[in-house]
């Protein structure tokens, strides 16, 4: 297993275009959008540390969709079946492409952290700092997840297209880009039922001091769950073809 | 527990799909340390055969083993190299990083130095895989199914995008892996690679043998005469099974 996450890491490593999208992208979001609201409070945070949270989730479960979906590519041009006539068991190839696949919201994370203390001067204790990436890193379970069923369950034709809408309704509804405070109430309660939203929220209330809300736990935790058996099911599916 | 003395055997196997029948009752046996090759026209079952053989794919009905195992036994325990006629790398990643990526999965690999020579790779190790010619790609694939030095190699079209040299080169290096006791099953429609290379030919037509032996065998029993090429032979063999079986 140590060989193959070895042999993922630097595949993801030599590949700039992940570096791209996953980093230029959300930085440069940062720059623009946190100038309009420097002086507001949102989710109980300055502005400018809540959406420099809510912009390094965006480029996260923007990194860890497109990795777990680049499954339907993998799996279209022959190379699953080429792993699954070795010794490497099957549940560690997907064990392994969801780690690395969550391992690219840490880039994005850090990058726009980056930006917004040069920026704004946000300042964080150390540890807090620590914290806000550990979360941002094991938030991104459920997008892990459900990019590996849209790779695992849809030919690369429809996987792509899909893999932008779900990332754009997510982010955009999620209150990733836009803060949620400032969506009419049915738009945001519709935010507050996505995983988008309740993983910034982790974000938010662990820089602001607070733990975690129970109802942010349970909506993450039903989209993990049901994020798992589809990729089960796709995974399954697509093993039963020749 | 029984010890089989054949590497692979296939035992009155089916699998369709919707209403066709691609492999129909195949019975096949293959000695330990023979080469046999894998002949038949397009649709004839010999890649449904092959995914059968390495657990890809489960029969209708009949079994299938390899070394008196399962298939899914045999590919676990690392006796089992195969490369498929789809199996594409991944971009991103060198000829060396599948080379060690196979070296690491499999309990005794071969040296990374003797594999690149076989596979006629040495100066592309640190080629990546998205740049590389389709022969050179299909020597990477024979490397990566080398690599781990397995007991049986299943070759699904192997040389079909190779050059010339290549080729030649391609065939020594399945000749001195098979002179060390090993077991190769190979598919192609070169049909001249079959006579060369193979101890026993096997030829499929719809889903089924039409015929198994040496060339010399497989000409006489179609009737042709022994200086004659296999493909008139072949022909032969593979037209007078589709019309008999209908549709």
């Amino acid at each position: 297993m140590r060989a193959y996450l070895g042999f993922e890491l630097r595949r993801l490593a030599r590949d700039p275009r992940l570096l791209f999208f996953s980093v230029i992208g959300p930085v440069a979001t940062y720059v623009i959008f946190s100038g309009w609201s420097a002086g507001d409070r949102l989710e109980g945070l300055a502005a400018p540390v809540a959406v420099m949270i809510g912009v390094a989730g965006y480029g996260a479960v923007a990194g860890v969709l497109m990795v777990g979906s680049a499954v339907s590519q993998e799996r279209a041009a022959g190379w699953l079946r080429q792993l699954r006539v070795t010794p490497l068991p099957a549940w560690r190839v997907v064990t392994v492409k969801a780690f690395v696949g969550s391992l690219t919201a840490i880039p994005p994370a850090i990058a726009v952290g980056a930006v917004a203390a040069i920026q704004h001067q946000v300042a964080l204790p150390a540890g807090r700092w620590l914290i806000l990436l550990a979360l941002l890193w094991a938030g991104t379970a459920p997008f892990a997840l459900l990019g590996l069923a849209i790779g695992y369950g849809l030919s690369p034709r429809l996987a792509v297209p899909v893999n932008l809408l779900v990332f754009l309704v997510m982010s955009v509804l999620g209150g990733l880009l836009a803060p949620a405070d400032y969506f009419p109430p049915g738009l945001r309660a519709l935010a507050h039922a996505l995983p988008t939203y309740r993983y910034a929220e982790l974000g938010w209330r662990s820089a602001a001091g607070h733990l975690p809300t129970g109802a942010g736990l349970a909506v993450l935790t039903a989209w993990t769950v049901v994020a798992a058996l589809l990729a089960a099911w796709a995974y399954r599916r697509s093993t039963a073809r020749p | 527990m029984v010890m089989d003395d054949m590497a692979l055997r296939l035992t009155a196997t089916s699998r369709s799909f919707g209403a066709v029948r691609a492999v129909d009752g195949l019975d096949l046996a293959v000695e330990r340390g023979s080469v046999v090759a894998v002949l038949g026209p397009n649709g004839a079952g010999k890649t449904t055969a092959i995914a059968m053989m390495l657990g890809l794919l489960p029969p209708d009905s009949g079994t299938v083993t390899l070394f008196g195992g399962t298939p899914a036994e045999a590919v676990r325990a690392g006796r089992v190299g195969a490369m498929l006629q789809d199996g594409a790398f991944v971009p991103g990643a060198t000829v060396r990083d599948v080379i060690e990526l196979a070296r690491a999965l499999y309990p005794h690999p071969m040296d990374t130095g003797a594999i690149l020579t076989a596979a006629g790779l040495t100066g592309l190790a640190g080629r990546r895989l998205d740049r590389l010619s389709a022969g050179e790609a299909q020597r990477a694939r024979f490397a990566f199914a080398l690599a781990g030095d397995p007991e049986l190699l299943v070759l699904d079209e192997p040389a079909a995008a190779m050059d010339v040299a290549a080729r030649q080169a391609f065939w020594t290096a399945v000749r001195s892996y098979a002179a060390h006791g090993r077991t190769v099953l190979f598919s192609t429609h070169q049909l001249h690679e079959a006579d060369d290379h193979a101890d026993r030919i096997v030829v499929l037509a719809a889903g089924r043998v039409v015929a198994d032996g040496t060339s010399a065998q497989i000409r006489a029993k179609a009737g042709v005469p022994d200086g004659a090429s296999l493909d008139a032979a072949f022909l032969a063999l593979t037209s007078s099974s589709a019309s008999g079986t209908g549709q």
